[in-house]
């Protein structure tokens, strides 16, 4: 929603009522009420960001990014947000792309599937908005999908895992960029079972992330001859696991499977280790998002994790990409980017791209840039080469796993990197099978 | 067996839910006014805390050191002592701009409130930024202690030992002195009390500022076990908003016994159905709200029948 937008409303005026002089129940309940209503709408306003003048010649290219500023997963939304803004100032420095200045315009939208359909929406009728980025929540990237479906508008999901979003939630717009639950749980399991014990207990954010990523982990345990001897489902913002943690002490598994993000993860580490309980069973997380462990104390981050990339791999251009991060952005209270941001900057700057190599903003012809692209490791600073598959749109890449380093050769230096798997190695083969994508004539065109 | 450990669970839950309350009570009781920025001042009570117990970057100068030389358990307790102060004064500028909405629609103070709590989150992102903090704790209230085959966390007995007297204090200020008295019947009738002659405008700011110190009280103990962030505000202030209409308005111990239930109800559900664990709460709120609209202890209104 733009700043002009919001003003439009004439003031209240202010009116005198009896509880001025007599307090009454009436008024108290009234006060009650609209309370409960003012709780109701406890968010953070909508915020335009308008990164560049309109050009005088060519009308700007818009990009909307629908990164959530408020709820669960805020902290990410805001790093890749950040990412993506990389990425376009690199490009309008260039000179922006087919010689239109690109501006950003960012809608908070909450962690909240309904706002982020109603942000796509307007993004893309009242704004203008060529292409979408962002999203870290599941289901609010699966909203925005489904408008963005509508309109033939392209959709980029940077940050969210659920195996659902490149499989039966699939769209022709949308393209996946970040690993999903099944490319770290084929990672991982195998391994951890032999290493840890066959009884697992899976603890599993209450969404569609969370659910998705628990059947992926379930699957390949059973698989290989392990048991799930509970699933505990954990609704989003919970804050006091006691009751989580008293359940897994009675229950006494080898293996805790845990698909939590966010805030919830932070909350969770923190009262696991609390009662030590990191040390009596091992824990593993799925994934690992570099801002939800940023600022925690080294015992907090217990058990192996996955994750997509890493400030500190020896590879040629990261630490140029990280020097380039610290220079645009000073002073950030996280110092060093993770894989949210990596993941805003690498989409990004990969969707310009194609928007040049294509030399249009239509959307089939972007689409078809996008579809089978191939992107070798170096250019993205990863282990092995990536591409996106052309059945499901997801980024197949380099799964990395790793744990916390006890011995930091630099600050921040909090991952001891343990594997990196070949994206052939983690295929996530059910998508294959549930994403049907519509057909090029199915999608609208969609050109701005 | 299996069920006791849960049982204790969820009434340590719930002291600590009652905790969080207390304060938002208080206020809404004597000034009719909801603060939705108590969770705001329960998220500043956990970084002034922090800033007194291990001042780090721009707040550490060459005091700090010396300072950090004293024993956590002191800095800890001056802690607990400082943080609701501040954050009591701070409550106090708000009073003061509150003052003006007094009498007037409900809708102003709730957008007044509403305000400080943007300006306060924001505020404290811009201090001490956004990430993750922690509260760095003594040893003897850290740490786990074994009860049959069950692992406790030595920092939740303290933090429900503190909750229950800290609850037991409130009580007492309210019932045996005559502060609690003038309080008490500012929240009956207000105007009566200012026809009395006691000053009503020193009595509320008095009121809000026990009201956020609380509050800020209660960010304090919860840091270790919630977390640290600038916007952990909200977790707070939706279940003490639900509390005080479950317990009944105005009621000191219909708050207690509504969070106590909130809290058996929370942790029960999060061990035996645990998808429900959130939900569960609202569930409760909508049962008995449905029969019992004042809560458990409101006072009956003429239009009951």
């Amino acid at each position: 929603m733009s700043t002009k937008d919001t003003d439009s409303k004439p003031p209240v005026a202010a009116t005198s009522t009896p509880a001025a002089t007599d307090p009454s129940r009436r008024s108290l309940l009234k006060t009650i009420a609209a309370g409960g209503a003012g709780a109701a709408t406890f968010f953070g306003p909508w915020k335009t960001n308008h990164v560049w003048a309109q050009a005088a010649q060519k009308k700007p290219l818009v990009i909307g990014l629908t990164m959530d500023a408020s709820g669960q997963y805020a902290a990410s939304g805001g790093m890749e947000r950040l990412g993506a803004m990389m990425a376009i100032k690199e490009f309008n420095d260039k000179g922006g792309v087919l010689g239109r200045r690109i501006e950003s315009i960012h809608m908070d939208t909450e962690t909240t599937p309904a706002t982020g359909s109603r942000v796509a929406e307007r993004m893309i009728t009242r704004n203008d908005a060529a292409f979408l980025i962002g999203g870290v929540h599941s289901g609010v990237a699966n909203a925005i999908s489904q408008v963005a479906q509508k309109y033939g508008c392209i959709y980029f999901n940077t940050n969210s895992s659920s195996p659902t979003e490149s499989g039966k939630d699939c769209h022709r717009v949308k393209f996946v960029w970040d690993g999903n639950g099944t490319n770290f749980a084929e990672a991982i399991v195998r391994n951890a079972m032999k290493a840890n014990g066959k009884s697992w207990v899976l603890l599993t954010n209450d969404y569609v992330w969370g659910h998705n990523t628990a059947k992926a982990t379930r699957t390949l345990v059973e698989a290989y001859g392990g048991k799930i001897v509970d699933e505990l489902m954990i609704p989003q913002n919970t804050r006091d696991f006691a009751s989580y943690l008293i359940k897994l002490q009675q229950i006494k598994p080898e293996v805790v499977a845990t698909a939590v993000g966010g805030d919830d993860i932070k909350a969770l580490r923190q009262q696991v280790v609390q009662l030590g309980l990191e040390k009596k069973m091992a824990w593993i997380n799925n994934q690992q998002d570099w801002p939800d462990v940023y600022g925690l104390g080294p015992e907090q981050i217990f058990g192996v994790f996955g994750t997509t990339w890493y400030w500190r791999l020896d590879l040629p251009g990261v630490k140029e990409f990280v020097d380039a991060y610290q220079k645009v952005y000073p002073g950030m209270a996280i110092r060093v980017p993770g894989n949210v941001y990596y993941n805003g900057y690498v989409a990004t700057r990969e969707l310009l791209r194609c928007v040049e190599e294509a030399g249009t903003t239509a959307n089939i012809a972007v689409i078809k840039k996008l579809e089978g692209r191939k992107m070798t490791a170096r250019d993205r600073m990863q282990a092995f080469d990536a591409t996106i598959d052309p059945a499901t749109h997801q980024c197949q890449q380099t799964i990395y796993m790793a744990s916390y380093n006890d011995k930091p050769a630099a600050k921040d230096d909090l991952f001891r990197m343990l594997t990196s798997s070949d994206p052939k190695d983690v295929v996530d083969k059910e998508a294959a099978k549930t994403c049907k994508l519509e057909t090029y004539e199915a999608t609208p065109t969609f050109e701005v | 067996m299996t069920l006791l450990p849960h049982l204790v669970n969820g009434v340590a839950l719930g002291l600590l839910f009652a905790l969080i309350a207390l304060g938002f009570m208080l206020v809404v009781s004597l000034m009719e006014t909801i603060n939705l920025a108590h969770g705001s001042f329960f998220a500043l009570g956990m970084y002034i805390a922090l800033l007194v117990i291990a001042p780090t970057g721009e707040f550490a100068g060459a005091w700090s050191e010396s300072w950090r030389a004293l024993p956590i358990v002191w800095r800890y307790g001056i802690a607990l002592l400082i943080a609701p102060i501040v954050v009591g004064l701070v409550g106090m500028v708000l009073e003061v701009a509150l003052r003006r909405t007094y009498g007037r629609d409900p809708l102003y103070g709730l957008l007044l409130t509403f305000g400080a709590a943007l300006v306060l989150e924001e505020g404290i992102r811009a201090v001490w930024g956004s990430t993750e903090k922690q509260l760095p704790l003594p040893d003897a209230i850290a740490g786990a202690f074994v009860i049959g085959d069950l692992i406790y966390a030595r920092y939740r007995l303290f933090a429900c030992a503190f909750a229950a007297l800290a609850i037991g204090a409130l009580w007492l200020f309210l019932e045996k002195t005559p502060y609690g008295s003038i309080i008490k019947a500012g929240a009956h009738d207000s105007e009566m009390v200012r026809a009395l002659g006691i000053n009503l405008a020193r009595l509320r700011l008095f009121v809000f500022a026990l009201g956020v110190a609380l509050a800020g009280l209660a960010g304090v103990v919860m840091a270790p076990i919630w977390g640290m962030r600038p916007h952990v505000g909200v977790d707070a202030v939706v279940p003490a908003f639900l509390i005080i209409v479950l317990g009944g308005v105005g009621s000191f111990w219909g708050a207690v016994v509504a969070a106590l239930m909130v809290g058996l109800v929370v942790g029960l559900t999060g061990a035996y159905a645990s998808e429900w664990s959130l939900l569960s709460m609202y569930l409760l709120f909508i049962a008995v709200v449905t029969f019992r609209a004042r809560g458990f202890f409101g006072k009956k209104s003429v239009l009951d029948v």
